[in-house]
């Protein structure tokens, strides 16, 4: 008879059950703050305040976006070729992507760094690293082209790059992966400790020109040199880099290369390396690697081979370079606005150090060293410590400055921002982001006088951020206003391959300077047809030269015979349009390359070898005006021993004067 | 005679003995997980025979912190368990069968025992998987073990661990617990139905055990000032005369401060009406005291000032508003006049 009374008293039991899950933890939702739509909005027709350059990862491209509105305005294609506009595909821009390895088509672009005057951000150039095939890359803000890249010898895996000096007197490149160099590099790989070696690379910067020159190369022990950052004011004369598998392994690092409590900060001083170049003290070395560099008067690369190094021995040539020891793998390596404290964050570490020049210098003068590393010294621990921020959070990677003396840092592991005070190392905020954060960014962050304002964290996984779009998803970017005293954010977006680190300037330092197109009387192409007139086409051997123009909406000539097949068809388009975003397109059936785009007053090779008899449309793919659909051609396709003549021409009827045969 | 069991007691014997045949099929536990960038969530399912949920991805991450790989085949328990679910029900049912209350204490002594052993198995190798770790692994940190909670919650780096029972689990507790309640039947039973032996006092043990573990998620949230921020305007809640607070179901508190805010908030449709399980009122008085938005007394004064201007203070007692009545002046208000 108790026995209802009984059971139903075990209910609340199952109550229990089905509640206890609401006393679960909740994470911490997404606040966004109602004026958040007002921050990020630049009405239609307006500009953004900041251009965001942000590097594509494997991609190999470099993606500009405008902040705060995160609107994608451009891709630069750098490490990539870019069928969308023939970037490697066109004969003037294939010697950009040539190596000592051959033309090679892709890279992997991870870092970006402003070219800089006085500590800050001058809008002249943006340089750019290639990890895979070790390169450095030099953009002209003024049209937003590759101008330049340059291999790095002796290297590989090229991610310690293109950092700055505060003048760009250097960009850095350092090897990632240490690979044999010299002569013998047919070795056991399991004698890494003893023939594996890493290089540290100073690449001078033309200040006019902008032109690089591999000035001087460390070499350095068999180790992992992860990510630098030059010196500021005071420490002028330095740069830092972070070093990981101190270890020296080569195999499973992921748990070889995290055995030891702490790796290293490598602090060069560069004048004092170039005072040994200017006493002679390097070594001439024999290396092959290629300059490749675009000559705006001819709109065409040019590559060259390169075939020596400088190099400077750091156990031979002494107070060159230090280490410093940091707590388990170092991956950021920061140096703050007032260029006395370096921020590293060991990636495993429970900490970040932060390192005290002024100490640092000290402890060098007193010779306060615990030994050395294959013949460096390596500075005490504590004599350059200048603290510890404690309890930061999780996988702390990257640290950006706001110049009001706060640092911030993303934390991989517990998908965050950390926002924390300089001077007391105290930990100020923490705002999530959505997840796991690699690299952050203040505009300016990384110079002297930080512009600060806005924080964009550079996401790895996005998951249910966006509609999804099958396994593969874009990488996420959050915009966080950081004018106040907490973060707030107030923007998500998607973005382009995978950013790493990224950059932004103030957008009138680079638009008032932004070419608008080019002049056509200063182009000296060598297959210019600089009016219709001066179109032709021209048969040498098997290649043949079509001089073509495009002009809304025609090609001249728009028709042309006397191609053979065995033939090599070069269509050297110039876009004769003198304004401002006329560009014109170029394709032909069968191509087995890309398609061009010309801008106006340029001139553009497409080059096509036809392999079937038949007659092949031409057209314009970019659209130019009313009658785009209209801008189209043939040309025809003869068999290997036809005697038809080279023809060619626009408006056959009148065939007299505009179709002429071609003078051999 | 005596010997014999109660109908009661062989009810529930049976009712215990073929629920616990779902234990068998049924998750016993479950370790749920989650982290910033496992916004789904990863959850560990511990069956009577296996492991089952997200074990690949969980020995996936557990590498790096040198944690042992989870697998079903280097667990004993799980070849025995089965059998010893099989046992218990068989003898169960033996039980109510040969009715014999001597057999029936010594079933559920076996049980209890059993689930005794069991909790403290897990525990066991809990505490193996969380302390012996591989020496080599890339990320150590210092005095951290990662041995995942009994049951409840716990922060294990990035993750948040939460260990509580499955449907299986929750099986075995109810048949456990309808045991335990059979048991002490029979025992007041043989003693008579002597008054002072009723069973309530177990029961109200029960009770109070169950109530103090539900406990977590009942009341509103302290409104810590100068720390938590508006849920609504963002800005830190400063004025301890001035706090409001939204309790939802699932025990989640969103706070403000100003009426105004928190009117806002409800209208906004943030939170779906339903969901809302109280609205409290920090006591003007600014004695911290958190009132049931029932069980006060709301004043409305220009002069008052309040952050955002909505004006509004709550009192416990009339008394109370009378006393701040003659500086403010205003007006006695009520929750339904502000809220339309």
């Amino acid at each position: 008879m108790y026995t209802f009374k009984q059971i139903s008293c075990s209910i609340p039991l199952i109550v229990w059950a089905l509640t206890f899950p609401a006393c679960k933890p909740r994470n911490a939702a997404t606040t966004i703050s109602s004026d958040a739509a007002e921050k990020v909005y630049v009405q239609p027709g307006k500009y953004d305040e900041l251009y965001n350059f942000v590097s594509g990862g494997f991609n190999g491209q470099v993606s500009v976006y405008g902040l705060p509105s995160g609107r994608l305005l451009k891709l630069i294609p750098v490490f990539s070729v870019f069928p969308e506009n023939g970037y490697g595909y066109s004969e003037e821009t294939k010697p950009m992507l040539n190596t000592s390895h051959g033309f090679v088509p892709w890279d992997d672009q991870h870092h970006l760094e402003l070219s800089q005057t006085d500590g800050q951000a001058d809008g002249r150039w943006l340089f750019a690293n290639a990890n895979n095939t070790p390169r450095i890359a030099r953009i002209n803000l003024a049209t937003f082209r590759t101008e330049e890249i340059m291999e790095i010898p002796n290297s590989a895996g090229n991610h310690s790059s293109p950092f700055a000096t505060e003048n760009t007197e250097y960009i850095v490149a350092g090897t990632r992966f240490s690979v044999p160099i010299g002569d013998d590099q047919d070795v056991p790989i399991d004698s890494y400790k003893k023939n594996f070696h890493g290089t540290i690379s100073f690449i001078s910067v033309d200040p006019a020109s902008g032109h690089f020159k591999l000035a001087f190369q460390l070499t350095m022990p068999g180790i992992d040199f992860d990510l630098s950052h030059a010196g500021k004011g005071p420490s002028h004369d330095w740069f830092f880099f972070s070093c990981y598998n101190t270890e020296q392994a080569h195999s499973l690092l992921e748990v070889n290369a995290s055995q030891r409590d702490k790796d290293f900060i490598m602090a060069v001083n560069w004048k004092k390396a170039e005072e040994y170049v200017r006493q002679g003290k390097g070594v001439k070395k024999k290396a092959s690697y290629s300059h490749n560099l675009l000559d705006e008067k001819i709109h065409t690369a040019n590559s060259v081979t390169e075939t020596e190094v400088l190099e400077l021995d750091p156990v031979a040539l002494k107070d060159m370079v230090y280490f410093i020891p940091c707590p388990k793998s170092p991956h950021g390596c920061d140096v703050d606005p007032s260029g006395e404290y370096i921020v590293s964050s060991g990636k495993l570490a429970a900490l970040i150090p932060v390192f005290s020049y002024t100490k640092m210098l000290k402890a060098i003068a007193d010779k306060q060293f615990e030994g050395d590393y294959e013949g460096i010294p390596v500075i005490k621990y504590e004599s350059a410590l200048y603290g510890e921020v404690q309890k930061p959070g999780l996988g702390p990677l990257h640290t950006e400055f706001d110049g009001l003396g706060n640092a911030y840092t993303s934390m991989f592991v517990s998908s965050e921002v950390v926002k924390w005070n300089i001077k007391d190392l105290k930990v100020l905020d923490r705002a999530p982001t959505y997840y796991s954060v690699g690299h952050l960014m203040i505009p300016g962050g990384d110079t002297k006088k930080p512009y600060g304002k806005y924080l964009v964290a550079y996401n790895k996984i996005t998951k249910d951020r966006f509609l999804p779009t099958g396994p593969e998803l874009a990488q996420s970017a959050q915009l966080y206003d950081i004018s106040g005293e907490k973060m707030k954010l107030i923007l998500d977006y998607p973005t382009i391959g995978e950013p790493h680190y990224a950059q932004a300037i103030p957008a009138d330092m680079i638009s008032k300077n932004s070419v608008k197109f080019f002049k056509i009387e200063e182009n000296q192409h060598p297959y210019v047809a600089k009016g219709e007139k001066m179109a032709k086409v021209v048969r040498e051997g098997n290649k043949i030269h079509v001089y073509i123009t495009a002009i809304r909406s025609h090609f001249v000539p728009d028709n042309i015979e006397g191609v053979k097949l065995g033939d090599e068809v070069y269509f050297h388009v110039t876009n004769l349009e003198q304004d401002w975003d006329i560009p014109h397109g170029f394709s032909v059936k069968g191509a087995a390359n890309a398609e061009i785009l010309i801008m106006p007053g340029e001139t553009c090779t497409l080059k096509w070898v036809p392999l079937k008899v038949g007659v092949y449309p031409i057209y314009c793919t970019d659209f130019c005006s009313a009658l785009h659909q209209e801008m189209q051609g043939y040309v025809r396709v003869s068999a290997a021993g036809s005697s038809v003549p080279i023809l060619y021409g626009t408006n056959r009827k009148d065939a007299d004067t505009t179709l002429a045969p071609s003078s051999k | 005679m005596n010997s014999k069991m109660s109908g009661t007691a062989r009810l529930i014997t049976c009712i215990a003995s073929m629920a616990m045949i779902f234990v068998l099929f049924l998750p016993i536990w479950r370790i749920e997980l989650s982290a910033p960038q496992y916004p789904e969530g990863l959850v560990l399912k511990i069956y009577a025979d296996r492991i089952g949920g997200d074990v690949d991805i969980v020995n996936g991450l557990n590498h790096y912190i040198g944690m042992r790989t989870l697998h079903t085949r280097d667990f004993v328990e799980f070849i025995a368990l089965p059998y010893i679910i099989g046992g218990l029900i068989s003898i169960g049912l033996l039980v109510a069968l040969v009715n014999r209350r001597r057999l029936f204490y010594g079933w559920i002594s076996l049980f209890l025992l059993i689930a005794v052993i069991s909790m403290v198995d897990f525990y066991r190798w809990e505490y193996n998987y969380g302390h012996n770790l591989d020496e080599s692994a890339p990320i150590k940190v210092p005095g951290m073990a990662y041995q995942p909670p009994l049951i409840g919650y716990k922060q294990l780096l990035n993750f948040s661990a939460y260990s509580i029972p499955d449907k299986g689990g929750w099986i075995f507790a109810a048949a456990g617990g309808l045991l335990v309640l059979a048991g002490f039947l029979e025992i007041r039973k043989r003693r008579n139905y002597k008054a002072h032996h009723s069973p309530v006092p177990a029961l109200a043990a029960l009770l109070l055990i169950l109530t103090s573990l539900t406990g977590c998620s009942s009341g509103p949230s302290p409104i810590h000032y100068g720390q938590d921020n508006c849920d609504n305007c963002k800005m830190t809640i400063t004025d301890r005369r001035f706090g409001f607070e939204i309790l939802t179901e699932k025990g989640k508190a969103y706070k403000f401060d100003d009426i105004h805010c928190l009117l806002d908030f409800i209208r906004s449709g943030r939170i779906p009406k339903k969901d809302i399980a109280g609205i409290y009122f920090a006591d003007f008085s600014g004695n911290g005291q958190l009132l049931g938005q029932q069980s006060c007394y709301l004043l409305k004064s220009p002069v008052l000032h309040s952050p955002m201007n909505g004006d509004i203070a709550a009192f416990a007692s009339l008394d109370s508003m009378n006393k701040y009545k003659k500086d403010l002046q205003g007006q006695l208000v009520s929750w339904k006049d502000l809220y339309r």
